[in-house]
């Protein structure tokens, strides 16, 4: 046990000696931090209202559509209604910068209502004078539905503008706690290589040392700096305001997937003692068991997803299913390792 | 070309006796199992998304189908019971839906009204003729801004006829189809005419996450292959049997490109694939996403290059893949809401596959900055294929700086210079790019002091860094030596700026954003900011030192911003 931990420290030390460790580190950082901005700034295309636009008003200079409740409907969604009697006054007026866009209205002809909406060149005021006629348009249309005897159950313009919520917690979420899982295996995997490839093993096995506590130190500490990325990313989830429900549960199942991967790809290098190959098996494994895995039920990624966003009804016993596979996956990669040393002549 | 090939030729015989023997087969039962089930999972829908969300449902309740809800029927007394305690996310009483007041509740809330609305959309669709149950349509037509050079206003004077009532059935019928697909349906006949018809209850949905991810997969084999490549380049540059080939009779930049050709074909023959699984236009999808696959391995080779180590090579490809995802996707998902999305060239293939058209002004601009970075990571790496660069074993930074110096010709310093900074244009475009995304969020103006600063201080960095190389390792050393080096390295940046500009500013509108980037419309005046502001930051180096070199940064930064700050003031 002593020499395991010595080794284990040494793994340690030299991982951190190669800065290159901090950069995954800052990778994880980068991304958990920036990725919900990111989105946020994305969100700011499609809901205007949360970067303050919404606050300023829009005119839109409107032909015809008097005595329908449609400019009553726009006036209610923060849009300022100038009349015009005819196209080339809305238009002198849009060439003037006393309107943003123009809104045609036929006069009342049978048959479907075909508006024209005019709009500036830009970017941005196109986008927030599409988001907020959005929703008078759309009672406009319902209206008109009714007026056809055509009764629509649920309509769609009560809404909330559209959230994150969907996206961080079950994309953003899942994918940060699982990614440290993949380096680690890889990383294993490389490890353990080295080692064969560079053929240092038999001075190793010459060594007062067992192999097996050799590739085991290797292992632990590629897991130990997967498991360090799990708690960082955690912690700036949690301090950037974003909810992570049964934290304890998430990270201990986090480790396991992460102590799984790790000891999956370590006894893929075992078999393969080939670094090129090794990668390319551990590669093509983890998605042919990960998309496999979606037929689990609960499957890993689901579990992880509804711990974490706290939805109702999650068992336990996935958890304890998955603990007890990477433990089980740690013992055969020990049975594995010393094998694989007797086996090496 | 020969000797291209030859490499080329070798690099797969490596490749080959990699795989040989028994392990051949078990390798392609391996493959065959992960393409086997991903392709079950994708067919199936599961992935993420699978019963996330627990409804509740009374006995009158309509069905609901989506594989997102886990439905259980229960009385209503039961119901609203569970749902208080926690146990629902929602309950669903007839036609009304019922929700706490936290978040996840009223999440769920929204989503099985978005759901249920859309149902009720394709009902009526189904029931009722287009006429009466989408009885509005409303034609969007672009004026050009009030003040912007006189195009003539569409529709003159009289009063516009309205389009066709054949027409717009058929564009009502084709809206409904992709609204009920989520617009996953291959659309291969017309390309949208210039002026859209929205039929506002069927505005596609906001985010097209899934389409951006679905596009995405293109690239995954890519990088796979990439990873391929990196490895085997890291492992002839570790062995040492890189530098025993650069004794043969081969020019380095014949020697990349025979390591890299197989690799290519390679990747253009699984794109070429992927194309036909989902029945999309094959040469576009190449058009779109070759240089993709070269920005891909010029990264991979840069890092190749760079690293000693095999753990090395895992970590920073890792870091360098994550910027390269984010490059690609972010803009993306603005795609047909804001210019900014024709950045990525996932847009382009998005937009291929909804049906749309594109233009050959977006093309380049989301493929010329990627193939730039290809040809230049190429040269550099010519010039780094040395046997004391490939062996060393030094930190980061001063490999950079060493490549630097390997890259710059000693007998032409004056185009070195100037070539250098104009060749890095494409990398800092792409920065500044990505920090105006990012800083969108932070409210003004403190983000456009931030963004300003940012960008002013990545410049420099930019237009300096060969003078510090060069200082730093004495090459140069007078004063007039470093202004005449600044100034040249001043005009590369310049150049290249405003080579990008004009493609730029075919495509992506004008915001204030852009201007504050790109900003200053008059042309001298901008170069001499750039001469005096890089001349500062070289004399304050030669003079001090090269370790004085992060105050000369600042120094330069602190003018270059002020000068754009003062120009937006003049605009506002």
């Amino acid at each position: 046990m002593k020499s395991y931990l010595t080794l284990l420290k040494k793994e340690l030390w030299s991982l951190t000696r190669e800065k290159t460790i901090l950069m995954a580190i800052i990778v994880e950082f980068f991304i958990a931090s920036l990725a919900p901005v990111i989105l946020g700034g994305v969100m700011t295309y499609y809901d205007p209202d949360s970067s303050g636009w919404g606050t300023a008003r829009i005119r839109v200079g409107v032909v015809g559509g008097s005595g329908t409740p449609l400019l009553d409907y726009m006036e209610e969604g923060q849009v300022a209604v100038r009349l015009f009697p005819d196209l080339p006054a809305a238009e002198a007026a849009f060439q003037a910068s006393r309107v943003n866009a123009i809104l045609f209205v036929p006069g009342n002809i049978p048959g479907p209502v075909n508006m024209k909406l005019m709009l500036p060149d830009s970017e941005i005021e196109k986008t927030v004078i599409t988001f907020l006629l959005d929703e008078p348009l759309k009672r406009y249309e319902d209206y008109l539905r009714k007026a056809n005897g055509v009764e629509v159950n649920y309509n769609d313009f009560d809404f909330n503008p559209l959230s994150t919520y969907e996206f961080i917690n079950n994309a953003l979420i899942p994918i940060l706690m699982l990614f440290p899982a993949l380096v680690a295996g890889s990383m294993a995997i490389d490890a353990i290589t080295e080692e064969f490839e560079n053929k240092t093993i038999d001075t190793l096995v010459s060594t007062p040392v067992s192999a097996g506590q050799v590739f085991a130190a290797k292992v632990s500490a590629a897991i130990a700096a997967a498991v360090i990325q799990v708690i960082i990313c955690a912690g700036l989830l949690t301090w950037n305001g974003i909810v992570i429900n049964h934290l304890i549960l998430v990270l201990i199942l986090a480790f396991s997937y992460i102590v799984s991967i790790s000891f999956g790809g370590a006894i893929i290098a075992l078999l393969f003692k080939d670094r090129q190959r090794a990668q390319f098996a551990f590669s093509m494994i983890i998605i042919g068991a990960g998309a496999a895995s979606c037929f689990l039920k609960p499957s890993p990624l689901e579990l992880l997803t509804k711990l974490a966003a706290g939805a109702p009804n999650t068992s336990i016993t996935g958890l304890l299913v998955y603990t007890a596979l990477s433990i089980a996956l740690g013992l055969t990669f020990l049975y594995f390792s010393e094998r694989s040393m007797t086996a090496n002549r | 070309m020969k000797n291209i090939l030859t490499i080329a030729k070798w690099e797969l015989t490596r490749l080959r006796f990699r795989f040989e023997g028994r392990l051949k087969f078990v390798m392609l039962a391996i493959v065959m199992l992960a393409i086997g089930s991903s392709y079950t999972v994708y067919h199936l829908g599961i992935v993420t998304g699978k019963e996330l969300y627990t409804i509740g449902l009374s006995s009158d309740g309509h069905a609901i189908l989506d594989p997102r809800f886990q439905v259980i029927r229960f009385d209503p007394e039961q119901g609203y019971t569970m749902l208080y305690r926690g146990d629902l996310d929602a309950y669903i009483n007839g036609k009304e839906i019922i929700a706490r007041d936290d978040e996840r509740s009223q999440h769920v809330k929204e989503t099985l009204l978005r759901y249920l609305s859309k149902q009720e959309l394709l009902r009526i669709a189904q029931q009722y003729e287009s006429n009466i149950a989408f009885p509005l349509r409303v034609e969007v037509i672009t004026l050009a801004s009030p003040g912007n050079a006189a195009s003539p206003v569409p529709g003159g004077t009289a009063v516009p006829a309205p389009p066709s009532p054949g027409r717009t059935d058929e564009d009502v019928n084709r809206q409904i189809d992709i609204f009920e697909t989520g617009g996953l349906t291959q659309l291969k006949e017309t390309l949208l005419a210039k002026e859209d018809i929205i039929i506002p209850s069927l505005t596609p949905p906001p985010l097209p996450m899934a389409q951006v991810i679905l596009v995405f997969s293109f690239i995954v084999p890519v990088l796979f292959v990439a990873v391929f490549f990196a490895s085997s380049f890291a492992e002839e540059r570790i062995n040492g049997k890189l530098v025993v080939l650069l004794s043969a009779p081969v020019s380095n930049i014949q020697i990349i490109l025979g390591k890299m050709l197989p690799y290519i074909v390679y990747s253009l023959f699984v794109i070429t694939l992927i194309t036909l699984v989902m029945s999309g236009n094959i040469l576009l999808n190449l058009a779109i996403f070759t240089p993709v696959s070269l920005l891909i391995f010029s990264a991979y080779m840069v890092v190749a290059l760079m690293y000693r180590t095999f753990k090395d090579l895992t970590l920073f490809s890792v870091v360098v893949i994550s910027v390269i995802m984010v490059y690609l996707v972010v803009p993306a998902l603005l795609t047909g809401v804001s210019d900014f999305s024709y950045i990525s060239p996932l847009t382009l293939a998005l937009e291929t596959y909804r049906g749309e058209a594109i233009t050959a002004q977006q093309y380049l601009l989301a493929t010329v900055p990627l193939f730039l970075i290809f040809c230049q990571a190429v040269f550099i790496g010519t010039r780094l294929f040395n046997e004391e660069y490939l062996m060393g074993f030094k930190p980061l930074h001063v490999k950079v700086a060493e490549a630097i110096n390997l890259t710059v010709s000693r007998n032409h310093l004056n185009l070195s210079a100037f070539l250098l900074t104009l060749s890095l244009l494409p990398v800092v475009f792409v920065i500044e790019l990505a920090s105006i995304i990012f800083v969108r969020n932070i409210p003004m103006p403190s983000s456009l002091w931030m963004l300003v600063i940012f960008s002013a201080a990545t410049e420099e960095l930019t237009k300096s860094a060969v003078l510090f190389v060069l200082i730093k390792n004495r090459v140069i050393g007078t004063k007039l030596e470093t202004l005449r080096l600044s100034a040249l390295s001043a005009l590369g940046f310049f150049a290249g700026e405003k080579l990008l500009l004009l493609l730029a500013l075919a495509v992506v509108s004008r915001t204030v954003f852009t201007a504050a980037v790109f900003g200053g419309g008059l042309w001298v005046l901008p170069l001499v900011l750039h001469a005096v502001s890089t001349g500062t930051v070289g004399l304050i180096t030669n003079r001090l030192g090269t370790k004085y070199y992060p105050l000369a940064l600042i120094a330069g930064t602190a003018i270059h911003a002020s000068y754009n700050l003062f120009f937006i003031g003049m605009f506002r």
